[in-house]
Order: C-alpha cells, then structure tokens, then sequence
C-alpha cells in the first residue's frame, strides 16, 4: 500500500440562508489549482460545471447499540470510499450540510469508518452565520448552537445587514459559546480560501500556531467607553451596581476604531495588572493608572475627570456602565468648592462603546471552557476521569482539544475529541519547555468548576 | 505499508498471466465459458483478456463519466452490464464489446446491477429505488421508496429480489409486484449475500457486527466481535458454512445443526490486513480470499467452519475482487494499483496419492 497523504475534508455548516451556496461558489470558481469535489446535501444548487458536485441524501445512521458516538453519515462512507480508489484523487473534499443537520456524526464519520480514517483526514468545521437572524435561530433550535460549538472557523456572514454594535455583541456571545474558533466577519461569504480550506484545524499545534492567544484569560475588564470632550472638569456618576467596589483606567487619546480599542484593551491589562489606588467618592481619576472606585455608601457616588485640552478619553471599566448606571457629566462651574451644589448638567453620550466579554443575561446552555495547569498529570487518573465523563456526559460535549503531560512521558501528549469518541496521541518532545495542560471543552451545560476539580485531582 | 513481501505462488496456485490497466481495477468476471475475463478500472475502462494467455482482446475507455461502479455478467457469459457515476446502465456483449443498449436512470449513481439466475431480469439500484428491466430494455418493474439509500441486492430466485438498506432487508416479488417479506433490524447494512436456497441472509453491519435472518422460521442472530466492518460475506454453494471478513482474518460460521449460534467459528489466519475480497468455488468447498496487504489465499474448509490454506500468491497490491474461473482450475485476482493476476489452480491428485502412499 502507498504511504500517500491523506485528503483533506472540511465540512461546511450553517443554517438555511446563511451563505453555503454562495461561499462554496466562490471556492469553486477561484483559481487555486486544487481538484475539489463537493458532496452536497440534497437542496444544494452549486453550479455542477464548477467542479465535481455529488449530491447525497444526508443519511445518518444510528446504530443498533444506541450508542451516539457510532452514529455515521452513512451516505458519506459510500461516496467517500468510492472517490478515493481514482488514481488521479480528489486534493480536497468539501461537504456541506443542510441547516439543520447536527455536525456530529459527519465529524465521527471521520473518526469511527476505518476506511475512511485510512484515507481522509477531517480538516475543519466551518459554520456559516447569517449575522441578521443567528440570534432568533439560537434561541430556537439545538442545531444552530451545536453548528456554532463544532465549529473551527465561524463566518459571520452578511454584516452589512446589521449595526457595528450587534455585531460586536453577537461575536463575543459566539466566542463565550466557542473559545476555540476563530472569528471571520464577512458579507457576502467574500472570504479567502484560505480562511476555509487546509485550516489543519484539527492539528493542534497549527491551531496553537495561528492563535496563540486562543486560551488567553478574558480581559480583567468588561467595558470600554470612548469619550470626545472639551477642556474642563467631568463627573462621573455611578448608583448602585453589583459590586462595592469598581475597577477603573482612564487613557488619554483613546482611539476608536476596533484597532485602536485593541490596542487600548491590550495596554489596559498590564495597567490592571498593577496594585490598585483607591479612590473615594469626590476623589480626582488619575490618567493611565488602575484606580478602584469605593462605592460602599449609599446613593449616587461621583468622581472627577479634568481634561486640560479638547480630546477623547477612554474609560477602561471592570463592569458594564450599565450596571452601574455610570454617567459622564461636564461640571459647568470647574471649581472644587461648588462640587455639591446642584448643576444643571447633561450626560455625554460615548463615541465608541465596546463589551468585551459576553453579555451572560443570554445564558447559552452551550459553553465553552479551558482548563489550565502546570505540571504533570497520572495518566491512570485522567484515564479514568475521562472515560467516566464521557460515558456520562458525552453526548453533552461536542468537541475536547489540548494537550497533557504525563509524568514520566518525554512527549506531549494531544487529546482529540468528538463526542464519546477521543484519541490521545504522543506528540512533540518536551525538551526544556516547562511541563503544563491545556484542555478546551465545548459543549452543553458543562460544569465547569466540576470538571476543573475533577482534572486537579489528576495532577501528580 | 504492506505487512508483507512479495511471495512466488505457493500450493495449488502456479504461475499463470498478469496484465495492467489503467487505474483502481474495481470489477472482473469470467464471460464466455470462461474463455475471456473482462476486467474494469474505476475511470470507466472496460478490458477483455483472453482467458489462458492473458492476451488483451478488446478494450473501451471512459465509458461512464464519473466513473465505472458496477458490472454483472450475464448467467450465459454472451453479455453483460456496467454502471457507473453518471445515472447509466450500460450492456455489451463479450466477444467484441460492443455497446448494444443504454439506461439513462437520472441524476445519482448506480452502484450495483445483477442479472437474475434466468437471465430474464436486470435488477439495478438507483438510490433508494430498485428498478428492473427486462431482456429488452424495458422497465418491468419499479420498486416503492425505500427510508434510505439501498446498500446491497440479491436474487433469491428468479422471480424474487432481496434490498438492503439502513434498517431492513425486503424481498420483493418482482413479477407478481408484492412484498413477500420484510425484515427489520436498526443498523446500518452494508451488504448481503443469501445461501444458495435463499433461506437465510446475512448482512454485514457498520457497527462491527454480522446479522443473519433464517426466512422459514423468522430466527434472527447477530454475530459480532469483529474488529471492523464486515463488508466481504460468502456461502459456499451447499449454503453449509458463510465465510465473513472484517478484520484480518476470515471468520467461518457453519451452519451445521443448530449452528452457528453459540458456536465458535472457524478462523482463518494468513493475511496481515484486513479481508478485502472473499469467493466460494463453483463446486466443492474452496474459498479465496483477498485482503488488503495484496495477499490471495485458498482454503480448504470443513464443515464445521474449521479450514487449512491449499494455496497462497501475492497480487501486489490491495485485492479488489477475485474470481474463481467457471471450471475451477485457474483463480483471477485485480488490485488497486490496476494489476490484473490470473494463477492455475491444479489439484494435485499425484501429489496427494504420493503423499499419503
């Protein structure tokens, strides 16, 4: 037998509307040298001169033993294990889904049919979302949120049809759903092949390689407000919030496009970083520095901002201002004596807001989490804590990714899981790199302090 | 990488011819008593040797856009069909190859075809219909929709047609166009072969497992514990012993008393990757089989499933089917890579006498 390369598969997922078709046009009628074949669901309507386009019924074969894991598309096998005896074989397949198709069993398909494991290696999930109407589909059907939490790649697609701050906050629902996948914004699924095809998305040192910050902690703040002001004193106001006490930086020539807020957000983290001075109601905010707002006492607290010159200012907020009711007034009267005598005053609206973690009122069952530790684990223990979870729990996780150190093993050790289905392979040496764990569970109501407790028991 | 080096023919097999074709050599036969072995490639080339010396007779290229899937000899060896990837059935005859009729079932593959016993009918399946077409051509019958794609077909006799597909297996009286038995069971089949009496059937499972119903008194069984998926299943022609692959072994149920439940089966242990191909003689209780490392094995087997090897060749490379010529003296055997091996198979009565003198 040859030792030729597996073949490439991605699987295209989303729902009805969401811009399969037209994305698979497009990769289809660009020049990349590369012989596709396609395997359409039923409804597909690709161009069938663009390539080779076999539709298939989406069959999806349960087992006798019940078991989900087992559960294949068995229209897959068929075609699959047909496609690959040519001599001149395909270098990449592409399947595509209906909208309401669970991508489970076209993942383990991959996984579970020695044959086609022998031949195919699956390469990513890309789930298309159609960014107008994601939010009503979510709430609405197990499908949608599972396309999400599957996903390598997520399109947030036709962005023209919705405001900049939607987006915003449709993004990072989907990233509290997903930690794992990355997030590309497009309008008319206008995005490069290669944002979609040879993702290596389940090689997991690639997927370390192009994001290294993928498990990176969420920012120590949730909110950005950037204001345009004049020369003068400033109030800001809070009433009662979820907290006694707040966290604050203030920057000065805060920009506000997403750059610049990125920029901002990054320099942030190292302010927040930092020992906390304490401010009091009354007290003046310093510029560039992690100040904790006091706000124990009762009733509306305020605190200064002086601007010397006209320019926007960034508020870099522990909480929402929303949450606070946080107001930001310019004091007509700039002098310290008259600082409680009633003003008449109005509130200035920011220029540009971010949320940067997601808004929990939405509570999504489907979640994402990584455990991280340092040191090594006894691979009996994290054996058995884990073919116990995922013989409990396994039709709730849809997809593990990371990677172990077992004591007393001198190589990684890469855990990939869909479902029940897992493998656990030696990867890399570990040379001089300290020892550590990294593992990213997606799935349904997961318990994430549960299963951390869990896995701490496993470290030697 | 093979488990295995190239081996000469051992035992009963000897030299006999070889031959290429193009690409993934996926269907072969014996057609005109046995004087010519048709071979075809999946790019849709269709070859004809000349059954003792291996001498290319006749030979057709792209005969199925897409890709060749399927070909049924005709019982009299005078005609025979193909099917491939672009919705058409296709039928020739043997001795020049030339087209004499074409089927244009639709948009979808056509996996599998074969000829009723009489010769009378042409079953062909086209997704999940079953339809079948009479000596002229003509559609004779159509089957009703089945819940999924069909896997696997076989006539029990003439008149009567077995399906496959995800769930269940139906027998279909395609004259008298009524369901004469339905037989359900939630697994995935992947394929199906009757014992030469049409009582019992046997389907390989996806999950690893074989399921067999007996008609005549509605038992059912299920053999599993296979490594992988059992798609190559065999009856010899007494309906005794149905050999299963599935992993690197061949599996021998016998079907003896009140076999083979609760039995041990036979196991027949050579082939280094899994089974590939598995085919009964027309008389007598010998089994070939193929596997994947390109291993070909002959057996002698006992009733009781119980078998020892008689003969062994390498084939090069993964065997794709192999088929036994109609008098049983030579063993035809087609690869991946397109290589075409033909070995004689001689009884060595001389030898034996010898032996046991």
């Amino acid at each position: 037998m040859s030792n030729t390369q597996k073949v490439p598969v991605t699987i295209l997922t989303g729902f009805l509307g969401s811009g399969k078709t037209t994305l698979l046009n497009r990769i289809l009628s660009e020049e990349h040298g590369k012989k596709i074949a396609v395997i359409e669901n039923e409804y597909g309507e690709v161009g069938i001169d663009q390539g080779l386009v076999i539709n298939a019924d989406e069959e999806v074969f349960e087992m006798s033993n019940g078991c989900i894991c087992c559960t294949v598309r068995g229209d897959l096998i068929r075609v699959l294990g047909n496609l690959m005896k040519r001599r001149d074989k395909f270098d990449y397949v592409l399947v595509e889904t209906t909208g309401l198709a669970d991508p489970g069993p076209v993942a383990q398909t991959f996984f579970m049919d020695d044959e086609i494991r022998e031949e195919f290696a699956l390469d990513g999930i890309v789930t298309l979302v159609d960014a107008a109407h994601i939010e009503q589909q979510l709430g609405r059907s197990d499908e949608s949120s599972e396309q999400v939490a599957f996903a390598d790649v997520l399109i947030l697609n036709k962005t023209d049809l919705v405001s900049d701050e939607s987006l915003d906050n449709l993004e990072s629902r989907l990233r509290d759903m997903n930690r794992m996948a990355r997030v590309i914004r497009s309008k008319q699924a206008d995005v490069s092949i290669d944002t979609v095809l040879n993702l290596s998305a389940f090689d997991l040192d690639q997927v370390l390689q192009r994001r290294p910050t993928f498990l990176e902690p969420e920012y120590p703040f949730e909110w950005t407000g950037v204001f345009s002001l004049e020369k003068g004193r400033y109030e800001l106001t809070l009433e009662e919030g979820p907290d006694p006490t707040m966290s604050l930086v203030q920057l000065l020539d805060q920009g506000n496009d997403e750059t610049a807020l990125n920029t901002g957000a990054e320099s942030c983290v190292r302010l927040y970083a930092e020992q906390e001075q304490l401010m009091n109601p009354g007290d003046l905010v310093p510029v560039g520095k992690h100040v904790s707002l006091q706000l124990q006492s009762e009733g509306t607290k305020s605190f200064f901002i002086d601007v010397n010159k006209a320019r926007d200012i960034g508020l870099f907020t522990q909480h929402t201002a929303e949450e606070f009711n946080m107001k930001l007034k310019k004091v007509n009267t700039p002098s310290k004596d008259e600082i409680n005598n009633d003003q008449s005053i109005s509130t200035i609206s920011p220029i540009a807001e971010r949320v940067w973690v997601a808004e929990h009122e939405h509570d999504d069952e489907v979640g994402s989490f990584a455990i991280e530790r340092e040191g090594d684990v006894d691979p009996e223990k994290l054996n058995r804590w884990l073919s116990r979870l995922l013989s409990e729990k396994g039709v709730d996780i849809f997809r593990t990714k990371g990677f172990i150190s077992y004591a007393g093993e001198s190589k990684r050790i890469v855990f990939q899981g869909v479902h029940m289905l897992f493998t656990a392979q030696p990867d890399k040496e570990w040379g001089n790199e300290p020892r550590r764990n990294q593992l990213v569970f997606i799935g349904r109501n997961l318990d994430e302090a549960e299963m951390s407790r869990e896995f701490d028991k496993c470290l030697v | 990488m093979s488990g295995i080096e190239a081996f000469s023919p051992k035992g009963m097999l000897h030299e006999g011819w070889s031959a290429q074709v193009d690409d993934y050599a996926i269907v072969c036969g014996w057609a005109l008593q046995g004087k010519t072995f048709l071979v075809g490639d999946v790019a849709g080339g269709l070859y004809a040797f000349e059954g003792k010396s291996g001498k290319l007779i006749w030979q057709s290229k792209d005969i199925h856009k897409g890709g060749l899937l399927a070909m049924s000899i005709h019982p009299d060896g005078n005609t025979f069909a193909t099917a491939g990837q672009d919705g058409h059935v296709c039928i020739w005859e043997s001795k020049e190859g030339k087209s004499t009729k074409k089927l244009e079932l639709g948009k979808g593959w056509v996996e599998h075809i074969k000829w009723s016993p009489d010769g009378k009918f042409l079953a062909v399946v086209f997704t999940k219909y079953v339809y079948v077409f009479d000596e002229n051509g003509q559609e004779h019958w159509r089957s009703e929709e089945h819940p999924s794609t069909v896997s696997a077909i076989s006539w029990s006799n003439s008149n009567e047609l077995a399906t496959a597909c995800y769930g269940q297996v139906t027998f279909y009286d395609v004259v008298g166009d009524k369901i004469n038995q339905k037989l359900e069971w939630r697994g995935s089949l992947v394929s199906m072969v009757l014992s030469p009496d049409g009582d019992i059937v046997a389907c390989g499972s996806q999950d690893n497992s074989v399921h067999f119903w007996r008609r005549s008194t509605d038992q059912d069984s299920e053999m599993t514990g296979y490594p992988g998926k059992p798609s190559h299943l065999a009856f010899d022609q007494t309906g005794t012993v149905l050999a299963t692959g599935g992993s690197d072994r061949v599996t021998v149920w016998s079907f003896q008393g009140d076999g083979p439940e609760g039995t041990v089966p036979g196991e027949l242990m050579l082939h280094t990757e899994p089974i590939s191909c598995l085919s009964f003689s027309h008389s007598g209780m010998l089994l070939a089989s193929g596997a994947r490392d390109g291993s070909v094995f002959s057996w002698f087997l006992q009733k009781d499933g119980q078998g020892d090897p008689v003969g062994g060749a390498f084939a090069g490379d993964l065997v794709s089917q192999i088929a036994w010529h109609p008098d049983d003296n030579a063993l035809a055997a087609i690869n991946a890579n397109g290589g075409i091996t033909v070995w004689e198979f001689k009884v060595r009565t001389k030898t034996a006498a010898q032996g046991f003198g």
